[in-house]
């Protein structure tokens, strides 16, 4: 049961994470929570179902597995990343100067406006995610292992590792890091702040797409409703990590799922979520920046 | 001269306007139909509208419904309560206000027992064609009817199912901690229990969650070998697919009429076969229903679903009592239906003094190579 609940409670939090990733690269240069953020997931999922159906009449998928899951991710992550952009540019940008509730608030009515807009387009109705990878299962340690729950682990795992080389070691990722730190300052160098911005709202977003088709993949379920609840967890790991800070979204988003999970398993499926929001309230008290926040996270935010 | 002309004029325009709504035929007979029409469970909201809409549509093909010997047409208001409780009060007071004769709804217990307290204070009557917990009626209120069973009904034939036909002896029981889910599962749970089978495991779930491995690897710890859900189908998919695809757990799958949506095989696939359901005998098979399941191919170009007649005889039922007492009045209306033996498109269907069907027609059903098939 132990290493069941572990195995659950991993597979959860790298997808808590990778929406936790986007959070927490706004938040980390704009000082703007994007709530619309769950929604840019959820577009991705309904955009993974698209992909597979053309590739499907195209005859793709019967032709070659690796190729369709490597588009089944990508046109997603583009797609997403477009939407990202627009987002910044539509409802953002205008508001840079204005006082910090208004980019909230637009915010917010963004996210309302997506969720409706997808209802209207899609449907009210769940659609049912085409099983991709049909890879078998194994028992290992009293655990019972899926195929997909390891694919989702490593994606995810990947995904973090090349972005963090790419904030690191490229000349973009020394830009978000300038911008992030102060962004007169860089500004003043020659950074092209509104590149940067435009630049992390994509890789949040394309991160947004990659998680939302995995969780398509895993639960095969997507209606226009699943961006709220996986935003507010999301976020909700972002902020127990410690948000602004990429490890700490990471740390927050498995912190968080396995909490979830144990709780669940152990004590009562029904106060989950009562659980995982009191341990939030609680670490904020001791620590307001979060577990791995700086006194960047509090001074300035 | 020319004001006397302006003067004339305004006269006559206003004389025009006053004179309107005598020149149009007599009001348009409003009856309100509320359910979830938008969201996860849009489904059964699709459901209720169109049996609603084909009822109405024949009605009014005819010149309507005579109220006091006057002919009137008859429209429909729609009411999205989207499955939450408050959304449905609200729903409520607007059709009051709109002053409804009768209200189609809602679907889900939770949301019609709150709303039906405003119905009864306006008087109005409320029929609903699928809430199915036995609290709606036992409130002693005299405008409220349900053409659907009743949980406890339900709950003993799942019980008896499992005890004498299965013979199974370790059950799970999960509810997603809704009104009619929680109280399915708790009937279930008391006739199982009269039975002498006490439930190895049993807890709730969170509606709209989309991972419950956690609590089913815990259940999975007692190794059942029978499931039990009291829910609605976006959850029971989840549930059945991550007990098979994820947990390895082989367990026989069982619910009630919340599940009974073609989405729950479509969606689930493999991992949904074998799942017993209880639900009322197949209607294909009444020929009473054939019209309306001819009519409902021919406007909406598909089948219908398995609350669609409920909401069509229900429709049937508020506007074949005004025409036959002259009144729009609720409580003529519900004396009327309360002692009528009615000949529906689902078959007789007579009331008892709460307001329930005398009969409760529940039957298993199984889904067995990726459809519901009646089993016995």
């Amino acid at each position: 049961m132990f290493t069941q609940q572990l195995v659950n409670g991993i597979v959860v939090g790298s997808i808590y994470a990778l929406i936790a990733l986007g959070y927490t690269l706004v938040y980390g240069i704009l000082k703007l929570i994007n709530f619309a953020h769950g929604e840019i997931y959820m577009i991705g999922a309904y955009v993974g179902i698209s992909v597979l159906a053309v590739l499907g009449t195209m005859g793709i998928t019967q032709m070659s597995l690796a190729l369709t899951v490597v588009i089944v991710f990508l046109v997603p992550m583009v797609y997403c990343a477009a939407y990202g952009i627009t987002l910044e540019r539509i409802a953002y940008r205008p508001l840079r100067g204005a006082p910090r509730l208004s980019p909230l608030i637009s915010a917010i009515g963004m996210s309302l406006f997506l969720q409706n807009y997808v209802q209207v387009a899609q449907g009210a109705r769940d659609k049912a995610f085409p099983n991709l990878l049909e890879l078998g299962g194994f028992t290992l340690l009293g655990a019972y292992i899926n195929g997909l729950q390891i694919f989702i682990l490593l994606t995810a795992l990947g995904v973090m590792a090349a972005l963090h080389l790419f904030i690191q070691k490229t000349r973009m990722g020394r830009a978000m890091r300038a911008t992030s730190e102060d962004r007169t300052m860089a500004r003043l160098v020659g950074v092209d702040v509104n590149r940067v911005i435009a630049a992390t709202f994509a890789i949040g977003s394309a991160l947004a797409a990659i998680a939302g088709v995995m969780v398509g993949m895993y639960y095969g379920l997507v209606n226009h409703y699943i961006g709220f609840m996986a935003g507010i967890k999301a976020f909700t790991a972002a902020v127990l990590g410690g948000i602004g800070n990429v490890a700490g979204a990471l740390l927050g988003g498995f912190l968080l799922a396995m909490l979830e999970s144990f709780w669940a398993g152990y004590v009562s499926a029904v106060y989950k979520d009562v659980f995982a929001f009191a341990v939030l309230v609680i670490v904020l008290i001791f620590r307001p920046q979060g577990i791995l926040g700086g006194s960047e996270g509090s001074d300035r935010g | 001269m020319f004001r006397w002309a302006i003067r004339t004029a305004l006269l006559w325009i206003t004389a025009l306007i006053l004179a309107a709504p005598h020149a149009n035929a007599a009001p348009m007979l409003r009856i309100g139909v509320a359910g979830p029409l938008t969201g996860d469970q849009a489904a059964f909201g699709e459901m209720l509208k169109n049996g609603a809409l084909l009822a109405v549509a024949e009605w009014n093909a005819k010149g309507g419904v005579s109220v006091g010997g006057k002919m009137r047409k008859i429209e429909i208001l729609w009411g999205d309560d989207r499955h939450d409780p408050r959304e449905g009060v609200s729903i409520a007071h607007k059709f009051v206000n709109s002053g409804v004769v009768g209200v189609v709804g809602h679907f889900n217990s939770s949301v019609s027992i709150p709303a039906s307290t405003v119905y009864a204070e306006a008087g109005v009557v409320q029929i609903t064609p699928a809430s199915t917990n036995p609290k709606l009626t036992e409130q002693g209120f005299k405008t409220v009817f349900r053409v659907c069973g009743r949980d406890d009904q339900q709950g003993q034939v799942a019980a008896d199912y499992i005890v004498d036909k299965l013979g199974v002896k370790r059950v799970a029981i999960l509810h997603d901690k809704t009104t009619y889910g929680q109280g399915l599962a708790d009937e279930t749970k008391r006739f199982l229990e009269a039975k002498g089978v006490k439930p190895v495991f049993y807890s709730g779930v969170i509606q709209g969650d989309k991972d419950y491995t956690p609590v089913l690897t815990a259940m999975k710890q007692k190794s059942p070998e029978l499931v039990y859900f009291g829910g609605i189908h976006p959850e029971a998919i989840l549930l059945v697919k991550q007990m098979r695809e994820r947990l390895g757990i082989k367990a026989a799958f069982m619910s009630g009429d919340g599940v009974f949506v073609d989405e729950f095989f479509k969606i689930a696939g493999k991992s949904a076969e074998g799942s017993y359901l209880t639900f009322t005998p197949d209607q294909k098979k009444i020929s009473a229903a054939q019209n309306v399941i001819k009519a409902h191919r021919a406007r909406f170009g598909r089948e219908v679903g398995a609350y669609t007649i409920y909401s069509y005889v229900a429709a049937n039922m508020i506007l074949s009592s005004i025409a036959e007492t002259g009144s729009a009045k609720g409580a003529k209306i519900a004396a009327h239906i309360r002692g009528k033996a009615w000949k529906t498109a689902l078959g007789k269907i007579q009331f008892n003094k709460k307001g329930d069907v005398l009969e409760s027609p529940y039957v298993f059903w199984q889904v067995k190579g990726g459809k519901f098939v009646q089993i016995d």
